[in-house]
C-alpha cells in the first residue's frame, strides 16, 4: 500500500527506497522531488541539450523506479547511487550519438544564483552550499588536472582516449587524474576539519 | 607487495573509480581490490572527491512535463501491475521481437539439456543441480529450499559500464533479480535467487550500470526450471 505523500516526505532517502522497491508512487515522487534537479543538471551537463538530458534523467528514475530495490546503503547515499545512474545513462547516450562532444566549462555559478528562491529549500540550500564549495575546490584545480576529470567524468572518455585527445603519455593522464582527485579530496577534508 | 608495486594500483585507482580504465584494466584492478585493503582504503579515501563532481555541475531545471511524463509513467507501471493479477495476462517480455527467436531456441535447448542432479526436484530439504552447456557456456542452478544459486562459467568480460543482471518469470510477469553481478577473471560469474517459489524461467542480460527496467538485449543464456 502506497504512503500518504505527507509521510513520505518525511523520511530519509534510505527509507524511501525500502517503499520504492515496493512499488510506492509517493515514495518515487518525493525522491524525484529531491534529486531530480540534480539528476538532470547532471544529465544536461554530460549530453549537452535539453531533450536529450529529459530523456536520460526519465530512463534512469525509471530504471530505479523498476529496480529500487538494488540499492545497497553500504556502498554510499542515494542520491550518489542515483547520480552514478544518471551519469551511466548519459555516457551510454554519449557513445550510441557519435561525434557529440562533450561540455567543458564550470561557469555555473551565475545560473545557480539566478535560480528562483522558492525553489531554494532548506535541503536544497545544503545542497547548493556543497555544491559552491566543491566548484570551487574544482575551481582550485590546475587546469591540466580539471581537464583529465572532466574528459573522464562528464566526457566518458578513457584514459586512454584523453592520452590522444591531450597529446600526452597515459601515465601522465592517470597521475593528472589521481593529483586531481587528492586535491579535491583534501580540500574536503580541511574543510569538515 | 612493494611500495613501487603498490604506486602502480595507486595511481591506477583514480583512473578506476572515475570510469576511465578499460574494460580489462577494469576488471584487473577490480580483482586487485578484492585483496588489498590498502587499495580499498584509499578508494574509501578517495570516494567523497568523485561523489563531489555531480554536485558541481551548473544547475538546470528540468521542464515540469518531465515530472508529469515520469510519473505518469510509474503510475501506469502501478495499474498494470494490478491488472496482472487478473488471469490472461499477456508474457510482455517474452514477446518482444528482438528476443523471440533467442526464447524459443533457449527454450528448446533447455529441455533437452537439462542435467538433474543430487534427489532431483523433490522438496526434501535436498539440493537441485540443473547444468547445461549453450555456446561454450556452462550454466549450473543449485536450487535448495526457496532460494537459488546461479553459476554460469565461460563468461566474456564485460565494458566497465555494464554488469549481468538476471531476470526470473513467475506466473508469467517478468522479475528482476536484485543483484546484478559480473564475471570474475576466469569468466565465472554467480548470482542468487533469493526466491525461487513459481519460477519458471531464468534469463541473463548485459545490461548497463545501475541494471535496466526490463531485458534490453538478447539474453547470454535463458533455462527452463522445471517444476
Amino acid at each position: 500500500m502506497a504512503v500518504r505523500r505527507e509521510k513520505a516526505e518525511r523520511l530519509a532517502d534510505e527509507e524511501l527506497m525500502p517503499l520504492v522497491g515496493r512499488k510506492d508512487p509517493e515514495a518515487f515522487e518525493v525522491l524525484y522531488d529531491r534529486h531530480g534537479g540534480a539528476a538532470y543538471s547532471l544529465a544536461y551537463r554530460i549530453v549537452g541539450d535539453r531533450a536529450a538530458a529529459e530523456e536520460v534523467t526519465q530512463e534512469a528514475f525509471i530504471s530505479v523506479w523498476r529496480s529500487g530495490a538494488r540499492f545497497d546503503a553500504a556502498r554510499g547515499s542515494v542520491r550518489s547511487w542515483l547520480l552514478s545512474v544518471v551519469r551511466n545513462r548519459a555516457i551510454d547516450f554519449l557513445r550510441s550519438r557519435a561525434g557529440k562532444a562533450p561540455k567543458l566549462t564550470f561557469d555555473d555559478d551565475a545560473a545557480l544564483e539566478a535560480r528562483p528562491a522558492a525553489e531554494r529549500t532548506e535541503e536544497e540550500a545544503l545542497h547548493r552550499e556543497t555544491a559552491a564549495e566543491v566548484r570551487g575546490a574544482l575551481g582550485n584545480l590546475p587546469g591540466e588536472q580539471s581537464k583529465v576529470i572532466e574528459l573522464a567524468y562528464f566526457g566518458g572518455f578513457s584514459h586512454s582516449e584523453i592520452a590522444r585527445i591531450l597529446g600526452l603519455p597515459m601515465g601522465t593522464v592517470k597521475g593528472r587524474m589521481r593529483l586531481g582527485l587528492e586535491k579535491i579530496r583534501g580540500e574536503l577534508a580541511e574543510g569538515l576539519a | 607487495m612493494n611500495a613501487s608495486d603498490h604506486n602502480r594500483w595507486s595511481e591506477d585507482l583514480a583512473a578506476y573509480l572515475l570510469g576511465a580504465l578499460d574494460a580489462d584494466e577494469a576488471a584487473t584492478m577490480e580483482r586487485h581490490l578484492e585483496g588489498c585493503e590498502r587499495c580499498q582504503e584509499e578508494m574509501r579515501w578517495l570516494e567523497p572527491a568523485l561523489q563531489t563532481l555531480p554536485e558541481a555541475v551548473e544547475r538546470q531545471e528540468p521542464s515540469p512535463q518531465l515530472r508529469q511524463t515520469l510519473m505518469a509513467e510509474v503510475r501506469a507501471d502501478v495499474r498494470e501491475a494490478e491488472s496482472r493479477s487478473a488471469p490472461g495476462r499477456s508474457r510482455r517480455w517474452l514477446l518482444k521481437p528482438a528476443m523471440g527467436f533467442a526464447v524459443v531456441a533457449l527454450l528448446v535447448a533447455g529441455v533437452v539439456g537439462y542435467e538433474v542432479g543430487n534427489g532431483g526436484s523433490d522438496a526434501g530439504g535436498k539440493a537441485t543441480t540443473l547444468e547445461r552447456q549453450v555456446d561454450g557456456l556452462a550454466v549450473k542452478m543449485v536450487q535448495e529450499g526457496e532460494s537459488g544459486t546461479l553459476q554460469l562459467s565461460g563468461v566474456h568480460q564485460l565494458p566497465p559500464d555494464k554488469v549481468l543482471e538476471a531476470w526470473v518469470e513467475r506466473e508469467g510477469q517478468v522479475e528482476a533479480v536484485p543483484a546484478l553481478f559480473v564475471p570474475d577473471r576466469n569468466g565465472q560469474a554467480e548470482t542468487r535467487i533469493a526466491d525461487m517459489n513459481g519460477v519458471a524461467v531464468v534469463m541473463v542480460t548485459e545490461e548497463p550500470q545501475g541494471g535496466s527496467d526490463q531485458p534490453t538485449g538478447e539474453p547470454i543464456m535463458q533455462m527452463e526450471v522445471p517444476s
